[in-house]
């Protein structure tokens, strides 16, 4: 299947989970984005090298107003509400295209993770549950970045078990008093608006939205992090804070699908931010790489430099691979269901194992990517006079947030075998690879502990990411695409094996590998002076 | 008032591209294709004459292979307000390019014609003064400053004296110099308005034939390696050495 047409259109026969017991005909392949998509794409490049890149130092030392400006810049541009709906200032585009550019927005993770939250988490629980006049109050400023959002879930005791909040909202006449403090608050020091979740009278789960205006509301302690030093992190004290009735989010005591309902958008959204920093640094690396002479030579030309570049590229198309074939499948379902608030919930919960599959496997290849990367600067690589050090330490923050890494495993296997208790998902495996028999062997065991539990996901994760790797490769017809899948296939092999084992206590032998490519890899990269 | 900015399709600039092995032309391998970097700033200046004059249509025209409907997309969003392709596969040289505008040119007749001073590809710097000489027209080539008042425009030019400032009547051509601004990013709104404007194709309009012929193209031989030298004396020695003095 070679050139096939670009995908288009919804594929009905696609459901959540599906990937693991049928192949699709075709998938959404990153090669899709075409005509004036590639321009809106290339334009979100120019505006992180031209206006982003170059001020990162000054970002990271918190200077005065400058990252609320380059937010209006960007949000001039139509960056701040690429999939907002229309009917209140956004630009209506589907979730994988504003994926697409937010991965180019991403190339500095500071500005990534503020325009990230401003543009995502905190504006999805208005867009899609919010109502009309909610939606009218709120939307058109945060499209244009006028006002800045937040969203406010975590507190200092209850971060993974988030419904452990202890934030109150007490009914008083016309509305709520709400008492409480939430942590690791992004966007914090800007933000004029913020989606805040409390439980009224202690129980009922409640999303609500809450400005910075209103008496009582307070930012404080703005945090020191390892890296992000760029974006602001602080805590939002709420002290007898009266919220209108008419901006409880949804329904009283439903907040909980507000909040995950976002987080889901948030995860995988969070998967392209996340290859936006590891785009910059393979590129960056290989010029360092070509450039940088030892024993005469210049260290690109090294097999262990070349298996590096070889290797991060590999992870990088895998995780491209899953990312935007995902995003084509939620558009698909924002279009069969997305006309009311109960469609949204259903479009936003579809595909959520394929969401946090791709954000355990996007925030750990580029967390590998941006180790190795440092690595091939050496020293130089050490210093902050060179962008290595920066990534990585941005970097580190992609696997703890959205859901840490370990609750993602925790849910991937887990909400699989649920949808197919619900009869909307099967557990029998393809079988059309190694990693897919093997997860479907695994899937019959009985697990009811978290190691078992997190390699089962492993093998769900490595199913849907090899599958959409092989997939696409024989989609776009472009030669290392193959050599690429190859190689995805040949690293996930023992991997899965290794999962399997732990599952099942079985060992299990290894298929023989298909060739290695390291020379050819590294080789296209340093062409390219970027993922291929 | 009538702005025609021309716009041509050529391989990035940043790319690194190489002759083909039988030097019968450049292999563009997988190279992106981008508008001309001087085009970009001519249709930049003629959005920015709009915005101060208002009340006037900016006409992109390429000339060129089909392909060159991405880059007329993209001049649609930067604020052209249509644009015309005349479809002629590669048009080979400068001379074939000024021929069909001049077509175009007697068809639309535009007040101001506003062009790269030359292009990245092939830096002939020669379309926007052939196309003057076609149509008798005054030229002001190597803009960087460009103020345009009712029949006239005052042109400044950077020049090894210093810097030159031209009258010229319209209508006229005006060619683009790097200073003369630096082209806005493209705003997403803007993109998503340009797919309901305008875009025609339509075939050659001349029979002109290229006056020039390519005979080869290869790649410039490497330069060996220079030395540092540490001393007047080593540098000395090292000039005798190799025969220079
Ligand atoms: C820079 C930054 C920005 C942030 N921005 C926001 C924001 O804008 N809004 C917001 O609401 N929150 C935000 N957060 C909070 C973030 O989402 C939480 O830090 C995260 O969810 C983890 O919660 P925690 O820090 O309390 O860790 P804990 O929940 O205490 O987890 C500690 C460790 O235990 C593991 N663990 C926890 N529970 C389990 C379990 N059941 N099984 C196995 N392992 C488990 C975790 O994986 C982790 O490794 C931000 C955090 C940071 C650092």
């Amino acid at each position: 299947m070679s050139m096939a047409q670009p995908y288009s259109g919804p594929r009905t026969d696609a459901f959540g989970g599906s990937f693991f017991s049928r192949l699709p005909e075709r998938i959404a392949i990153p090669e899709d984005f075409r005509g004036d998509e590639g321009l809106m794409i290339s334009s979100a490049e120019q505006f992180s090298r031209k206006e982003v890149l170059p001020v990162a130092e000054r970002l990271d030392a918190q200077e005065d107003g400058l990252m609320p400006a380059l937010l209006r810049k960007a949000a001039d541009l139509g960056f701040c509400g690429i999939d907002a709906p229309e009917a209140y200032g956004g630009l209506g585009l589907g979730k994988n295209l504003a994926a697409r550019i937010l991965e180019f927005l991403s190339l500095n993770a500071s500005f990534s993770v503020t325009i990230g939250v401003h543009s995502g988490i905190s504006q999805a629980g208005i867009a899609l549950f919010g109502n009309h006049d909610q939606k009218k109050r709120y939307l058109p400023g945060l499209v244009t970045a006028e006002t800045i959002g937040a969203y406010a879930l975590t507190e200092p005791n209850a971060g993974s078990d988030a419904l452990s909040a202890t934030t109150r909202a007490e009914r008083v006449p016309g509305g709520y008093r709400l008492n409480g403090t939430k942590m690791w608050i992004s966007n914090a020091k800007w933000a004029g608006v913020f989606t805040v979740f409390a439980k009224i009278d202690g129980k009922e789960f409640t999303g609500f939205i809450v400005e910075r205006s209103m008496p009582g509301v307070r930012v404080e302690r703005e945090e020191h992090k390892l890296g992000l030093k760029g974006s602001s992190t602080a805590r939002l004290v709420l002290v007898d804070v009266f919220v209108p009735d008419d901006n409880v989010l949804y329904e009283p005591g439903l907040g909980h699908h507000v909040a995950f309902n976002a987080l889901n958008l948030g995860r995988f959204k969070l998967s392209a931010m996340s290859l936006g920093p590891a785009r910059e640094m393979i590129g960056q690396a290989a010029r360092y790489a070509l450039d940088r002479r030892q024993f005469g030579a210049p260290i690109a030309s090294f097999g262990l430099i070349r298996q590096k570049f070889s290797d991060m590229a590999v992870r990088y198309f895998a995780a491209e691979s899953m990312i935007y074939r995902t995003g084509a499948l939620i558009d698909d379902a924002f279009d069969a269901h997305g006309s009311d608030v109960a469609g949204n919930r259903r479009a936003c919960e579809e595909y959520s194992v394929e969401c946090s599959a791709c954000k355990v496997f996007a925030t750990e290849a580029e967390a590998f990517v941006l180790d190795e990367a440092l690595q091939v600067y050496g020293g130089y690589g050490f210093s902050e006079e060179f962008p290595a050090a920066r990534h990585y330490r941005d970097a580190r923050i992609s696997r703890i947030y959205e859901g840490t890494n370990e609750i993602n495993r925790l849910f991937l296997a887990d909400r699989l075998r649920r949808r197919d208790r619900e009869g909307r998902a099967s557990l029998t495996s393809v079988g059309d690879s190694y990693v897919s028999e093997l997860a479907g062997r695994a899937m019959r065991e009985d697990v009811d502990d978290q190691v078992r539990m997190g390699a089962l996901s492993d093998l769900v994760m490595l199913v849907y990411a090899e599958q959409s790797s092989r997939l696409r490769a024989s989609q776009s017809g472009i030669p290392i695409h193959q050599t690429l899948s190859q190689a995805v296939t040949r690293w996930v092999n023992p991997f899965a094996a290794v999962a399997f084992q732990t599952v099942t206590g079985e060992t299990v032998g290894l298929p023989s590998p298909p060739t290695a490519s390291i020379d050819e890899l590294s080789d296209a990269v340093y062409a390219a002076g970027a993922p291929l | 008032m009538r702005i025609l900015v021309t716009v041509k399709r050529v391989v990035d600039p940043y790319a690194r591209v190489r002759p083909m092995p039988d030097g019968s032309g450049i292999d563009t391998g997988g190279a992106k294709f981008e508008i001309n970097p001087f085009d970009e700033i001519a249709i930049e200046e003629a959005v920015r004459q709009r915005e101060a004059r208002g009340d006037t249509e900016i006409v992109a025209v390429s000339v060129g292979p089909s392909e060159c409907e991405d880059q007329l997309r993209k001049a649609l969003a930067m604020g052209a307000d249509r644009a015309i392709l005349v479809e002629t596969g590669d048009p080979q040289d400068s001379s074939v390019v000024a021929a069909e505008l001049e077509a175009i040119v007697r068809e639309l007749k535009p007040d101001l014609i506003l062009m790269g001073k030359q292009a990245t590809d092939d830096d002939r710097n020669q379309a926007a003064q052939m196309l003057a000489a076609r149509l008798g027209w005054p030229q002001a080539t190597f803009a960087s400053k460009l103020t345009v008042s009712d029949g006239s425009a005052t042109v400044a030019r950077e020049t090894d004296t210093g810097e030159e400032t031209l009258e010229i009547p319209l209508p006229a051509i005006v060619t683009t110099d790097l200073r003369l601004n630096e082209p806005r990013y493209i705003a997403l709104p803007g993109i998503i308005k340009a797919r309901t404007k305008s875009l025609e194709k339509r075939p050659r309009a001349t029979t002109a034939l290229p006056k020039t012929r390519p005979l080869r193209y290869e790649t410039p031989p490497s330069r060996p390696p220079g030395k540092k030298v540490g001393s007047v004396e080593e540098l000395v020695s090292e000039l005798r050495a190799r025969g220079a003095i």
